[in-house]
């Protein structure tokens, strides 16, 4: 089998790492209404709350719940702490992600203070190799993309099934209609930080995890990928998130394949650039921010 | 003192020079345009390693992989650096700037950043990689003895001329027309655009100025130190220069020098001296976390920085050879000419409220004819089949129920909307197909329902920058300075300022438009029309949301301007004002015209009542 | 519920100035007036989106001047804006939810059904995404997701807009009238003066962003001075002369 075949693959990886990042990103730019710079900070720091608890002998899987749940607090605090202060005073969007950019800047600092500059990874047992058809995955590899599809259904579970995520949906199409509902928006909100933050905190961990080292600078090329995937997809829209993801992951992993793997990161510049010229709305748009997909 | 003092100072010196340069150009895109360029840093670094290719040995030979190695002579290395900022905008600018929006903009552009600084870092056939360049000789090295404490001044003082330079530059672009018109896109870009003025291009013009001003001060920091790698080049310093400028006070070039010294050069230095404590990095690390505080407590307890953009006044008494009776004589009859050279007579001569161009016209002759107008969106009918004529001296009320297509029948009057059919004649030429700004020249005007004044511009401003072909509002008329537009722009203050005396104003004149009351920044907005001097005005709703003290006010203004001969259609929802002031009144319902004739006979029309009460 | 002497606007100049109005329950009161004249201000700031600058909204005994949206909604205020009036990207069912959101949770599919069964269309076509429907069908389900909550006072802000005539006069005097018979107070603000007038028990005329008239409907519309508030002119206005008197709420 090829390379190519690997590549696949490796691009399956790729895209569930971002599906479940890239589809945090989307939801607080839809129901939020932020473009919230500071994600990739996020990820990479929860990536490293999840090595503080791996280097004191716990299970890097239980550390990516412990990351999840650093993710969402941490969001949360950002949210509260810059961004509400900022939307209630009427800053215009431009205005929010001047705000979010020096909030990634303090988080990302913060974090370099205590841990340093030098790449780290996790200690974890060694990973059996699997082979189907032409596919050759990790046992890793395949429980990051299992944890991917699981996040995936539950949050398509919570957007369409829970009274929660349809108020969230229905914040995001009209928030003054959502209060006059008796929708308490600002809580709907506040849950929407705890959530897409738990989902920084296991993608974050979970890409950490994918790459055999990570530092704190890898936050900002996170950001590059994850920009890509939402705008792709049609920012606010979680399907179409998911659907950039595995554009992305593919796309990156199959030009690393042919050309070089230094350049993952263009490609998904490169895929940003032209979807933001030619389509700027983004593949999903005719389903409106935060769509049932149907 | 001594060497080492010296040395001290002559570097602090030259950074703050350094920063001092970025800041401007920053600001120029920043805080005077309202770019917000997350990418300014990459402009710098395209600047240092074209400075430092253009003056090092050919490669060859060396450790060292790069392109280039041409061994210019000073200051060609400078000049090229400032060039490849500059060149290096036109690309980058062409991608971000035509077709997105402001906050995909910003981001568009901190992409390009940290993507630019992977493919240096990978490539190290082109700049040497994650390396960096190293041992780049300092400008007139084999000129002069470049170890001498004289060098280390003679340094600060080409980088001193460097600031001088692009600070006068700046300041000329900044207090001239075209800096108006950069405020005006900044506050207001939809209006800036009604008014005729090309955004992309503007953009474009101030995204290549700040990347040569970028460029230099690469170059001139490239020189200095002599060695330039990637991993100094990350987005974070963009961030620092915006903590600067929000520190400093955005859109003020002495604000942006004033953060330039605070943030990057003192907040940075002051740091040197406190004791190391933490491990390495810590201290650096801590400086990032505090200008993000700052950015943050600044933009949340002062927005508008320490030294906030400067309102622009007018002196009083205008030189450059006005005749001081000018500004008296008020509209009507007055002459129209002052023996303005022939560039300037292409713009609006003197006071006159009538432009020149064909003669008064008899009160019989319709200035404007709409025949059959209709438009169409999506299959409805917004407007369906429109006649109508305005007449010099009348003025034409536009009235009926909401949903009536009044507003869409002004948009294509005024060319804001094309028609899906139909014929506008204005004076006799035929103006269906011709732009709205093309149309405004004409003499065919109109103002907006919304709220369009640039409030950040006085009221002053607010009525100069309408005016088109300014000598001043282009990049090289600013750049000639203030001697090259001041004849003309002396004249428009002129006639602005008779505008304003005439509407009541002239005490407000320096005031921003922001701070205004409602019904004040609609008296703007019908004056900003009338620098123009239209034939034919069309007003949309000059009464919504203005207190009902100034409604008099506006409505006997408009009175006035019919007496004056224009020819005005009003679409207004204030019936007794329509009443008062209006005649013909044509009634729209359902796109059609229902009725037309004053406000008495409309008032007995069976057709007109049902439409109004049954909706 | 009433609103007594309210002043209101969007900027620092007031759009409508020391209105009153006053609505009892199984009454239909309808404001009308010219555009421009305050009609949909004024029920923004009864609903609590925009501040009321002085006077009062009261709900019965208590005072709800400048409660949040979803506060007036808790207590039995239901409001259905001119546009944007449902959540276009969720299916009927979900639009249903979620003006049923206060309730707990096990009695929402109950009251589904309870308002399915006044508006029978919408039943039909629960799982349809509510941008995909009509006209009509939109303005029903507006009303239906306000009707979950079971308010005491309905506000509806021009109901029939875009609506065409049949279906305008269909849905004022089979489901309005009906929502007011059924013991609601309904404060109606319509273009359609004189479709709205029928169904009305008490008219308000708004100008200016003031009350110029108001009155019984069959009163007004017999007053050479009714004709006068929309199109300006005419008789003397009304305001100096004696407030009408109020009919006893029924």
């Amino acid at each position: 089998m090829s390379i190519y075949g690997a590549a696949f693959g490796f691009g399956l990886v790729s895209a569930a790492v971002i599906a479940i990042a890239a589809v945090g990103f989307t939801m607080q730019f839809g129901i939020a209404n932020l473009i919230n710079l500071a994600y990739g900070e996020v990820m990479i720091s929860s990536a490293y709350a999840a090595w503080a608890l791996n280097q004191a002998g716990v299970n890097i899987w239980a550390g990516v719940v412990a990351a999840a749940a650093f993710g969402a607090a941490l969001s949360f605090v950002l949210n509260r702490l810059f961004y509400t202060p900022f939307q209630r005073r009427g800053a215009v969007l431009i205005g929010l992600v001047i705000v979010a950019l020096a909030a990634g800047l303090m988080v990302s600092n913060i974090l370099l203070a205590i841990v340093g500059p030098d790449s780290v990874s996790y200690t974890m047992a060694d990973a059996v190799v699997l082979r189907a058809g032409g596919l050759i995955l990790t046992w890793v590899q395949l429980v990051i993309i299992l944890i991917s599809a699981a996040a995936m259904a539950a949050v398509h579970a919570l957007l369409t099934f829970t009274r929660l995520g349809k108020a969230m949906r229905a914040t995001a199409a009209n928030a003054t209609l959502a209060r006059n509902c008796g929708i308490p928006t600002g809580r709907v909100v506040d849950a929407v930080w705890v959530i897409t933050g738990a989902l920084s905190g296991i993608a974050g961990t979970v890409a950490a995890i994918n790459s055999a080292s990570f530092r704190v600078a890898d936050g900002a090329t996170y950001l590059i990928v994850i920009l890509a995937a939402a705008v792709l997809g049609g920012a606010g829209q979680p399907y179409g998130a998911m659907l950039g993801a595995l554009l992305i992951g593919e796309m990156t992993e199959l030009s690393a394949a042919a050309l070089s793997p230094q350049y993952k990161e263009v490609v998904a510049f490169a895929v940003l650039v032209v979807v933001m010229i030619l389509r700027p709305q983004g593949l999903l748009s005719k389903i409106g921010a935060l769509g049932s997909a149907g | 003192m001594t060497a080492g003092q010296i040395y001290y100072a002559t570097t602090l010196l030259v950074y703050a020079g350094v920063d001092v340069m970025a800041c401007i150009g920053l600001n120029l895109q920043f805080g005077v345009s309202g770019l917000v360029n997350f990418g300014f840093i990459i402009f710098q670094a395209a600047g240092a390693y074209t400075a430092a290719v253009m003056s090092m040995p050919p490669a060859a030979g060396t450790f060292q992989q790069y392109v280039g190695g041409w061994q210019l002579p000073f200051p060609l290395p400078w000049l090229g650096g400032a060039l490849a900022g500059g060149l290096l905008a036109i690309p980058i600018g062409l991608i971000v700037l035509r077709r997105l929006r402001a906050d995909y903009q910003a981001i568009a552009l901190l992409v390009i950043s940290i993507i630019a600084n992977t493919v240096i870092t990978n490539a190290r056939s082109f700049l040497n990689g994650a390396a960096g360049l190293a041992l780049v000789p300092p400008p007139l090295s084999g000129v002069v003895d470049t170890k001498t404490v004289g060098y280390q001044w003679l340094y600060v003082g080409l980088t001193m001329l460097g600031c001088a330079g692009a600070f006068v530059a700046a300041g000329r672009i900044v207090h001239s027309p075209y800096g108006r018109t950069l405020r005006a896109m900044r506050e207001r870009e939809l209006a800036a655009a009604s008014l005729g003025k090309n955004l992309v291009l503007l953009k474009m013009a101030m995204f290549v100025v700040g990347g040569l001003i970028a460029g230099l001060s690469g170059a001139v920091l490239v020189g200095y130190i002599g060695v330039w790698a990637p991993n100094t080049w990350l987005y974070p310093e963009t961030i620092v220069l915006f903590a600067a400028l929000i520190v400093g006070g955005r859109g003020n070039n002495l604000g942006a020098l004033l953060g330039a010294l605070l943030v990057p050069v003192a907040f940075e230095e002051a740091t040197r001296f406190i004791p190391q404590f933490g491990p390495p990095g810590f201290i650096p690390a801590m400086q990032r976390v505090a200008i993000g505080l700052l950015i943050v407590g600044f933009l949340w307890f002062r927005p508008s920085g320490t030294l906030p953009e400067r309102r622009r006044v007018f002196p009083k008494a205008q030189s450059g050879g006005m005749r001081d009776g000018d500004a008296a004589e008020g509209f009507r009859g007055s002459p129209a000419f002052d023996g303005r050279p022939a560039r300037a007579a292409s713009l609006a001569p003197g006071p006159s409220l009538m432009p020149e161009g064909p003669p008064p016209a008899a009160a019989s002759v319709p200035r404007l004819r709409a025949e059959n107008i209709a438009r169409h969106f999506e299959g409805l009918r917004a407007v369906d089949g429109v006649s109508l004529e305005l007449y010099p001296g009348r003025l034409t009320g536009l009235i009926g129920p909401n949903g009536a297509g009044k507003s869409t029948l002004l948009a294509v009057l005024a060319g804001t909307l094309p028609a899906s059919a139909g014929r506008i004649v204005l004076d006799g030429d035929d103006v269906t197909h011709l732009p709205a700004f093309r149309r405004a020249q004409r003499g065919l005007v109109r103002t907006f329902q919304l709220s369009s004044e640039f409030s950040q511009l006085t009221v002053l401003e607010n009525l100069l920058v309408a005016v088109p072909g300014h000598p001043g509002d282009t990049l090289v008329g600013a750049l000639r300075g203030r001697r090259s537009w001041w004849p003309v722009e002396a004249r428009l203050v002129n006639q602005a300022r008779a505008l304003l005396d005439r509407f009541g104003m002239s005490a407000a004149e320096s005031q921003y438009a922001g701070d205004l009351s409602g019904g004040q920044r609609r008296l703007v907005e019908i004056m900003r029309a009338l620098m123009l001097r239209p034939r034919v005005l069309l007003l949309d709703e000059p009464m919504a949301g203005v207190h009902p003290s100034v409604v008099d006010e506006i409505a006997s203004v408009l009175e006035g301007l019919r007496d004056d001969g224009l020819a005005i259609l009003m679409v207004e929802h204030e019936l007794s004002m329509v009443d008062r002031l209006c005649d013909p009144v044509i009634v729209m319902a359902q796109g059609r015209v229902i009725g037309q004739g004053s406000m008495t006979v409309l008032r007995q029309q069976r057709e007109v009542v049902e439409a109004y009460i049954a909706g | 519920m009433a609103a007594e002497g309210v002043t209101a606007g969007y900027g620092p100049v007031p759009v409508i100035r020391d209105v009153s109005l006053r609505v009892a329950p199984g009454e239909i009161v309808a404001v009308i007036g010219p555009n421009g004249a305050g009609k949909s201000t004024l029920l923004k700031a009864m609903v609590g989106i925009l501040r009321v600058v002085s006077g009062s909204v009261r709900l019965g005994a208590d005072d709800v001047t400048n409660r949040a949206p979803e506060v007036l909604a808790q207590l039995g205020v239901g409001y259905v804006p001119q546009v944007r009036d449902i959540f276009e990207p969720l299916t009927v069912h979900e639009n249903l939810e979620m003006g049923g959101y206060l309730l707990p949770r096990t009695d929402v599919p109950g009251r589904i059904d309870t308002v399915c069964a006044v508006f029978p269309q919408l039943g039909g076509m629960l799982r349809r995404r509510a941008d995909k429907l009509s006209g009509g069908e939109r303005k029903m389900l507006a009303i239906a997701r306000v009707l979950m909550l079971d308010p005491r006072v309905l506000i509806l802000d021009e109901p029939t807009a875009n609506l065409s005539p049949q279906l305008a006069d269909a849905l004022l005097r089979e489901r309005v009238r009906g929502l007011a018979d059924s013991g609601k107070a309904v404060v109606l603000v319509e273009q359609r003066a004189r479709a709205a007038m029928q169904i009305a028990d008490w008219t308000v005329v708004l100008v200016s962003g003031a009350v110029r008239l108001e009155g019984r409907p069959d009163e007004l519309l017999g007053r050479p001075d009714f004709e006068a508030a929309f199109l300006g002119g005419g008789g003397p206005p009304s305001r100096g002369a004696a407030p009408p008197a109020r009919p006893a709420t029924r």
